[in-house]
């Protein structure tokens, strides 16, 4: 470098600001940019994560036939034969159940994701179960699960009404059945199935439009709004139905720790299993007992952990500290990412109980046979909230 | 005597000359002018011949592009186009269905194409008991213009040509459907069942608008059911929600996502009117004297030619759309969300 061009570069140095620097070479600017950019990636990833539109995307085509013909013939699906409600290709079944023998649980056709409630793949059970377990033709046990009309028979009595069935209990929108005649088997929807308006008894008009319905917040107030279209539950839905999910990353169940209000998952299962429920609507304090009183005479359900007659602290169920996918609790605000359970976590029916069905009796997410005080696996079964039950002390 | 016979001879042929020029060119399907322009396409054929299927579809075809063709003078719409056609007709265009697009885009009518290979002639969801037709269709046949392996003219003849004779020269107003002349396009169906109704547009919706297009009656339903019948009857398709297949001859209800029938054009504060779209045209109650701009909610009919042409279109099943692009849920237009307004969003 000449004399000159030092100079020039002091006098430079001194009079003017030097030009910035590339992104590359970590320049302020960039810095800012690259902070600014990451700020709205995790902003995005934060607004995608709380707000899941699980409405239908894709083909008519792929869900629907407009007169149950193709190519100048009837359209069957496996063994269904149609026409299907609603222009259906095989019903609820026929999209939901359309492959028991494949290997997915998640069947992809075009841009719609299904999820299949029948279906043999290993370890890919989503968070109801899986009706195979129950399903005709498939080495059943009845003990295992729901008997799905059109997946399985009818039990024999008595289990061919759902047990600790109440009379005209409340539901949402009204009352549900005065009888449950033995003969009248299992629906996924309407008055004899747990989908859709329950006030309705035809399965398909019970459930009518929700598939398109824009369920970005689940409100409970249609049934399109509703989790699972479960009507007026609320909650957060795992987008994968809970395949894989993760300890902050599951599907959110609501409930309430004063077992008082309709919009909880174990409210919908008491409606068929009033008995099993602490609602006064439901079963109530005589058929499950109390809170705070020291006999349960049933299991109870919608209460938290802090709600158990000898308090929280100093109690077994101080033990549950991280959510178990095995044993999960619900929430009076489920988001879906908790990870922490505490006293104000909420004891459920699908703390124990898969919904459709699981490889276990009484649909139960274990096996309660092999569930043993002292020396259980601690974390696991009833174990992971009876944390002391199975100390060997 | 036979020079007052032959001057009354020449009375009516000066009087033809003078009357026949003042019938406006389509309204009314009244063809006159030079016999030669259709009748004489082959001279020296024998008459069976001349008369057959392939005469409706030659004077109905032209080699080029355009989709109304000048015959003698008159002007003709062309069902079959073997180029590929400018603006084709409320019918829909033969050329979808001929050589190799598929049979799956049309009727396969003889002349225009083979038999289609899947169907083997019989049409899907054919019952005999919906098709009013003394004769019946003949699956072992072809599928004929007119006739009763038709759609136009008498179902109670056989033979395409004999079942439509004289209508294109008949007196055909009013459209009660009493006559094959007097029925919308010749379509007069059969035995008790009268012929379609319907308010012809004077060129065959080849430049039709919403407020130029032909009316529709749920009348030609039944036409489409007589070789259809499961996809009309009320016990194959529901008597209500849930439908098993989908409706047709059903008012357009005036709630739900219906209510914002052609949503891309909604009158302000006209709860129950709509604006008429013509990719998804509904039929009328009674059909009006003029085509309506309009769609009345809770009045106006979903009709079979809602979603599909009649002859032959670009799109399987013979749609108005392509089926196969009409995706849910992802804000699209048009198609079944003309009326389905709540699926695309």
């Amino acid at each position: 470098m000449s004399k000159k061009q030092i100079v020039d570069k002091k006098k430079y140095i001194l009079c003017s600001n030097p030009p910035s620097p590339p992104f590359s070479k970590g320049g302020m600017g960039g810095l800012l940019l690259y902070a600014l950019c990451y700020l709205l990636l995790a902003t995005c990833f934060i607004l995608f994560a709380s707000s899941v539109d699980a409405r239908v995307k894709g083909r008519c085509k792929d869900c629907h036939s407009m007169h149950y013909s193709y190519e100048g013939g009837e359209m069957t699906y496996g063994a269904l034969a149609g026409p299907f409600p609603t222009l259906t290709e095989g019903g609820c079944l026929g999209c939901h159940g359309q492959a028991p023998y494949g290997t997915e649980n998640i069947i992809t056709i075009g841009k719609a994701r299904i999820p299949q409630v029948l279906h043999h793949m290993e370890n890919g059970d989503l968070a109801a179960g899986n009706f195979y377990y129950v399903a005709d033709g498939y080495n059943p046990d009845y003990s295992k699960g729901h008997n799905l009309i059109g997946i399985s028979l009818q039990e024999n009595p008595p289990m061919d009404v759902p047990p600790g069935f109440m009379r005209s209990v409340v539901i949402p929108g009204g009352t549900g059945p005065a009888d449950w005649p033995g003969q009248r088997q299992l629906t996924c929807a309407g008055t004899w199935g747990c989908h859709g308006d329950r006030t309705i008894e035809d399965p398909y008009k019970a459930i009518y439009g929700a598939h398109h319905t824009d369920d970005s917040e689940i409100d409970g107030l249609t049934v399109g709004k509703s989790y699972r279209f479960l009507y007026g539950i609320k909650g957060k839905e795992h987008k994968d139905w809970e395949y894989l999910a993760t300890i902050d990353n599951h599907n959110g169940y609501k409930g309430d720790m004063a077992h008082s209000s309709m919009d909880t998952v174990s409210y919908l299962c008491g409606e068929c299993h009033a008995k099993f429920h602490s609602h006064p609507n439901l079963g109530g304090i005589r058929e499950v007992g109390q809170a705070y009183d020291t006999i349960w005479l049933r299991h109870p359900a919608d209460i938290s952990f802090d709600s158990i007659h000898s308090g929280y602290a100093g109690s077994e169920y101080q033990g549950y500290v991280r959510y178990s996918l095995e044993a999960p609790v619900a929430y009076s605000r489920p988001t879906g990412g908790e990870q922490v359970v505490d006293k104000d976590s909420i004891v459920m029916c699908l703390s124990c109980h898969r919904a459709h069905a699981s490889p276990y009796p009484d649909m139960l997410r274990w096996d309660y046979n092999n569930m043993f005080v002292r020396n259980g696996l601690a974390g696991t079964g009833c174990l992971t909230c009876h944390t002391r039950k199975g100390h060997n002390q | 005597m036979k020079k007052q016979l032959f001057i009354l001879f020449l009375c009516i042929i000066f009087l033809c000359f003078l009357f026949f020029p003042l019938i406006p060119e389509g309204n009314g399907a009244i063809v006159s002018d030079e016999c030669v322009a259709c009748h004489g396409l082959y001279p020296g054929m024998e008459k069976a011949i001349l008369l057959g299927n392939i005469l409706c579809v030659n004077c109905h075809t032209n080699s080029d592009r355009e989709t109304i063709k000048i015959l003698g003078g008159v002007r003709v719409p062309i069902v079959y186009n073997t180029a590929p056609p400018v603006r084709p007709l409320a019918g829909g265009n033969f050329h979808y269905v001929a050589k190799d697009f598929g049979d799956r885009k049309g009727h396969n009518v003889d002349g225009v194409t083979s038999a289609d290979e899947k169907f083997r002639g019989v049409p899907p969801g054919y019952d005999r008991t919906s098709d009013p037709s003394a004769i019946g269709y003949t699956p072992e046949k072809t599928l004929k213009c007119a006739g009763s392996n038709g759609c136009h003219g008498n179902r109670n003849i056989e033979d395409p040509f004999e079942s439509i004779s004289g209508t294109h020269h008949a007196d055909d107003t009013p459209k009660d459907g009493s006559t094959t002349a007097k029925s919308y396009r010749f379509l007069r169906n059969a035995g008790k069942v009268k012929g379609v109704l319907g308010l012809e547009d004077d060129e065959w919706n080849r430049n039709n608008s919403s407020k130029k297009h032909n009316e529709y009656s749920p009348s030609i339903d039944l036409l489409c059911a007589s070789c259809h019948g499961d996809f009309h009857s009320k016990d194959k398709t529901g008597k209500a929600r849930p439908w098993f297949r989908h409706p047709t001859d059903i008012v357009l209800p005036k709630s739900g996502e219906y209510a914002n029938y052609n949503p891309d054009f909604l009158p302000l504060d006209m709860p129950d009117i709509r604006i008429y779209n013509p990719d998804a045209p509904v039929g009328r109650g009674k059909v009006p004297e003029l085509p309506g701009g309009e769609v009345t909610l809770g009045e106006d009919i979903v009709i079979c030619l809602s979603c599909h042409v009649a002859h032959s279109s670009p799109y399987a099943s013979i749609l108005r759309w392509d089926y196969d692009a009409i995706i849910a849920g992802e804000e699209g237009k048009g198609g079944c969300f003309i009326c389905h307004t709540g699926k695309g969003e």
